[in-house]
C-alpha cells in the first residue's frame, strides 16, 4: 500500500496519428478512435480513484507535435470526469517537482502501425521516422529518453494495437514496465484496467502475461543486418560486421595487427652417406 | 633545480573580503543574495562540454583507497573509512551508468603494503559487496604509494592499447612509506601511458602534485563532505584520450537472451561460468556466447571460455551522448521574453531569473528543464518535434 504522501502520476500518451485512425475507421467499424479515447478516460478515472493523492495527465501525440489533453488551465481540483474534453493547452503542470520526489510513476503508450509516441518526464514526444538518414540520430534520442527515465525510476509500459515495435520492447524491459499486443482491440478497456493500472509493488502478486522476448542484437552500420558477432570501433563505439581498415563514421585508421614473422631455422643438412 | 609552474600560495595573495558577498537589502533579510547563491550553485553543475575532443570509452580504473591509521578520523562523519566507502558505492553506481563497457578494481593499502580489494571487472554488484564488507576493517599503520602503484600497474600494463588505464588514489595520511624511489615510479608510470589522478583527504602533500601533473591526472584536496562527493563524480566522465593511445577495431559479441521455461521441450539447462564458484544450481535462461555457447547471467562481462567481450546494444547506446553532446543553451534575463511565457518542457510557468533557449529551435525553456535536459536526458524535446521526414 502506498503510503500517505507519495503521490503517483499516471501519464498516457494517446497516439492520434490521422491516418492510421481513418483507415482504421474503414478496416473495423467497431473500434474508432473515439472508442480509444473513452477505454483511456476509464482508465484514467479509475486511476484517480484509487488513491486521493494520484494524479494524472494525458497527452495526444501526431507527427509534429504534442499537446496537454489534460490538464488544462481551467482544471479545478476534484472535477475529473469533465475535463477529459479535448483541449489543447498549457497546462500549469510541474512534472519535474512530481519527478522530483523519487516516486515510480508509470507512463503508458498507445500505439499505431506507422507511428510511435513516446512520453517522458518532459512530455514531449518523439517519432521513428522512416527515412534511413534520421533513423540514427532517433534511435540515439529514443535510448536517451529511457536512460533517463530508468534513472529517475519511471516505468514505461507499452500497450500495442497493431503491429509489434523492436524499439518499445526494448524501452519497456530496460525500465522494468510492461509490453503487450492486444489480440482484441474492442476489449482495449478490459487490458488496460487489468494489466496497467497496478502500480509496480501489486504487480508481484498477480499473474501478468509473460514477458516478451526482446532481441537485443545490434545492427551492423554499413548493411543494418542484425550481428551477433561484430567489430566495435573504439572511438565512436560504432558497429561493423566486417574488419575494416578505417572507420567510416569517425574516419580514423585502425592499427592492424600483424602476424608475428618467425624466422626459418636453418635446418642441418643431412650428411648422405 | 626543477622548474615546474608554482601557484600562488594562499598566504602569498591580498587579503579577501568574504564578508563583502553577503549583501542586505532594505529590509535586511539576506533572501536575495542566498537565492543569487543557490542559482550559481546549480549553474555550475552544466560544465561545458568538451567539444570536437576524443574522449577514452573503454576506461580501465584502478581506485586505491588509503586505509591507514588517519582514516580513523572523525571530521568526515562518522569515520573518515565509512564516508569514503559510501560515496565509493555511489561512485560505481555513476560510473557503470555513465562507462558501460569499462572496468574497475579496488586496491586497499595499509601497513606499508597495498593489496587487491577487487580485480578489474565490469560488474558492479561484486565491488559493492567487498565494499560493504570492508567497513569492517581495521584502520592500521601507513600508507604506501609506490606499493599500491607497483599493484596498479602489474595488471594494466597488460590492458590493450585503445583503452585508457587510470588510477585514482584517496589518500588521507600526510605521510607514504615506499621501498624505492617514488619518482623513478613517475617515470614508469608516464611510459606506461597511466593516468593519476589524487583526492586528497588532509592537505595538499607536495608528491602528489608532482605525480599527477606528470601524468596528466587531477588533484584535489576536499573541503568537506559534499565538496568530496563532487570531486569523485568529476571522474565519473570519461577523460579525454592522450595522443598516444591507439584506435583499433574491437572484436564483440552480442548475445540474445533466452528465457527458459520448463514447459519448453528444448530448453537445456546450463550452469552460468560466471558463478561457476557458487553454489547455486544451473539455469535455464540467460546469455549464450555466440562464438562457444557457454552461458552467463549477465552483461557485460568477458566470457572466460573464448576471451569475446560480450556486451548489448543498450550498453553501447548508453555512451552515445558523450560523443554527440548537447549544445548549452544560450541564457537571456526573463524581461526580453513575455512575463506570461511558459517553458516549453514542463508547461510551469517562467519565474526564474532567466530563461534559457535552444539554439537550433529556439524553444524556451526554466532552469529546472535545462538542468535536467543536460544532466540526464541529452535531447533537446522541441528539436525532436522537429526531425520529422519530408
Amino acid at each position: 500500500m502506498a503510503s500517505e504522501d507519495e503521490i503517483s502520476l499516471l501519464v498516457i500518451v494517446v497516439d492520434v496519428n490521422p491516418i492510421w485512425w481513418g483507415q482504421q475507421a474503414q478496416r473495423e467499424q467497431e473500434f474508432t478512435l473515439s472508442k480509444c479515447l473513452d477505454a483511456v478516460m476509464v482508465m484514467g478515472n479509475s486511476h484517480m480513484a484509487m488513491s486521493r493523492t494520484n494524479k494524472l495527465a494525458v497527452i495526444a501525440s501526431h507527427c509534429q507535435d504534442s499537446h496537454f489533453l489534460y490538464p488544462s488551465k481551467s482544471w479545478k481540483a476534484g472535477d475529473d470526469g469533465a475535463d477529459d474534453a479535448s483541449s489543447s493547452g498549457d497546462g500549469k503542470y510541474e512534472l519535474l517537482s512530481v519527478a522530483n520526489n523519487l516516486i515510480a510513476e508509470e507512463i503508458r503508450n498507445v500505439m499505431s502501425k506507422t507511428l510511435n509516441g513516446l512520453i517522458h518526464d518532459l512530455c514531449c514526444t518523439e517519432q521513428v521516422i522512416k527515412a534511413a538518414e534520421d533513423c540514427a540520430l532517433q534511435y540515439m534520442n529514443f535510448m536517451n529518453v529511457i536512460f533517463a527515465a530508468q534513472k529517475q525510476n519511471i516505468l514505461i509500459d507499452a500497450c500495442v494495437l497493431d503491429s509489434n515495435s523492436g524499439l518499445l520492447q526494448q524501452a519497456c524491459d530496460i525500465t522494468g514496465g510492461l509490453y503487450l499486443k492486444i489480440p482484441q482491440q474492442v476489449a482495449l478497456a478490459q487490458y488496460l484496467l487489468w494489466v496497467f493500472l497496478p502500480d509496480s509493488e501489486q504487480r508481484s502478486q498477480l499473474v501478468l502475461p509473460p514477458p516478451a522476448h526482446v532481441d537485443y542484437r545490434a545492427a551492423c552500420f554499413c548493411h543494418r543486418n542484425l550481428i551477433e558477432i561484430g567489430y566495435v570501433c573504439s572511438v565512436c563505439l560504432s558497429i561493423f560486421c566486417n574488419f575494416s581498415p578505417i572507420c567510416t563514421t569517425c574516419e580514423t585508421a585502425f592499427k592492424i595487427q600483424l602476424p608475428q614473422m618467425v624466422k626459418p631455422k636453418k635446418k642441418k643438412l643431412k650428411q648422405t652417406t | 633545480m626543477d622548474e615546474e609552474p608554482e601557484r600562488a600560495k594562499r598566504w602569498e595573495g591580498g587579503y579577501e573580503r568574504t564578508w563583502e558577498v553577503l549583501k542586505e537589502d532594505e529590509s535586511g533579510s539576506l533572501k536575495a543574495t542566498v537565492e543569487e547563491i543557490l542559482y550559481q550553485s546549480k549553474r555550475k553543475r552544466v560544465i561545458e562540454s568538451h567539444g570536437q575532443v576524443r574522449l577514452g570509452m573503454m576506461r580501465h580504473l584502478f581506485v586505491v583507497i588509503d586505509c591507514s591509521r588517519s582514516m580513523e578520523d572523525q571530521d568526515l562523519k562518522p569515520n573518515r573509512l565509512t564516508s569514503t566507502l559510501k560515496l565509493m558505492e555511489a561512485f560505481i553506481d555513476g560510473y557503470f551508468d555513465q562507462n558501460p563497457i569499462s572496468q574497475v578494481g579496488i586496491i586497499t593499502t595499509k601497513n606499508k603494503r597495498a593489496e587487491k580489494l577487487t580485480d578489474l571487472a565490469g560488474n558492479p554488484k561484486k565491488h559493492i559487496a567487498m565494499l560493504k564488507k570492508a567497513v569492517d576493517t581495521v584502520c592500521v599503520g601507513e600508507p604506501s604509494l609506490y606499493n599500491s602503484l607497483k599493484l596498479a600497474i602489474q595488471t594494466l600494463k597488460h590492458m590493450p592499447g585503445h583503452t585508457s588505464r587510470e588510477i585514482l588514489i584517496i589518500l588521507s595520511s600526510l605521510t607514504t612509506c615506499d621501498p624505492a624511489n617514488i619518482y623513478e615510479m613517475t617515470k614508469t608510470l608516464k611510459s606506461l601511458n597511466v593516468r593519476v589522478s589524487i583526492i586528497g583527504l588532509s592537505a595538499e602533500v607536495r608528491v602528489c602534485t608532482v605525480l599527477t601533473r606528470e601524468t596528466g591526472g587531477s588533484y584535489h584536496v576536499i573541503l568537506d563532505e559534499s565538496h568530496f562527493k563532487e570531486l569523485l563524480m568529476l571522474h565519473v566522465k570519461p577523460p579525454p584520450t592522450s595522443s598516444s593511445s591507439e584506435c583499433s577495431l574491437i572484436r564483440m559479441g552480442f548475445p540474445q537472451h533466452t528465457i527458459g521455461s520448463l514447459a519448453d521441450q528444448d530448453a537445456k539447462p546450463a550452469f552460468s561460468m560466471s558463478h561457476l564458484d557458487s553454489s547455486s544450481g544451473p539455469s535455464l535462461g540467460g546469455y549464450f556466447c555466440p562464438q562457444c555457447h557457454s552461458n552467463y547471467t549477465e552483461l557485460p562481462v568477458e566470457c572466460k571460455v573464448c576471451g569475446l567481450t560480450l556486451v548489448s546494444a543498450p550498453h553501447l547506446a548508453r555512451s552515445f551522448h558523450h560523443l554527440f553532446p548537447l549544445d548549452a543553451f544560450i541564457e537571456s534575463p526573463v524581461e526580453e521574453h513575455q512575463r506570461n511565457g511558459f517553458c516549453q518542457a514542463c508547461q510551469g510557468e517562467l519565474k526564474d531569473k532567466s530563461i534559457f533557449t535552444c539554439p537550433s529551435c529556439r524553444s524556451v525553456f526554466c532552469v529546472e528543464c535545462d538542468l535536467f535536459i543536460h544532466d540526464s536526458l541529452h535531447c533537446c524535446p522541441s528539436c525532436i518535434h522537429s526531425q520529422t521526414a519530408s
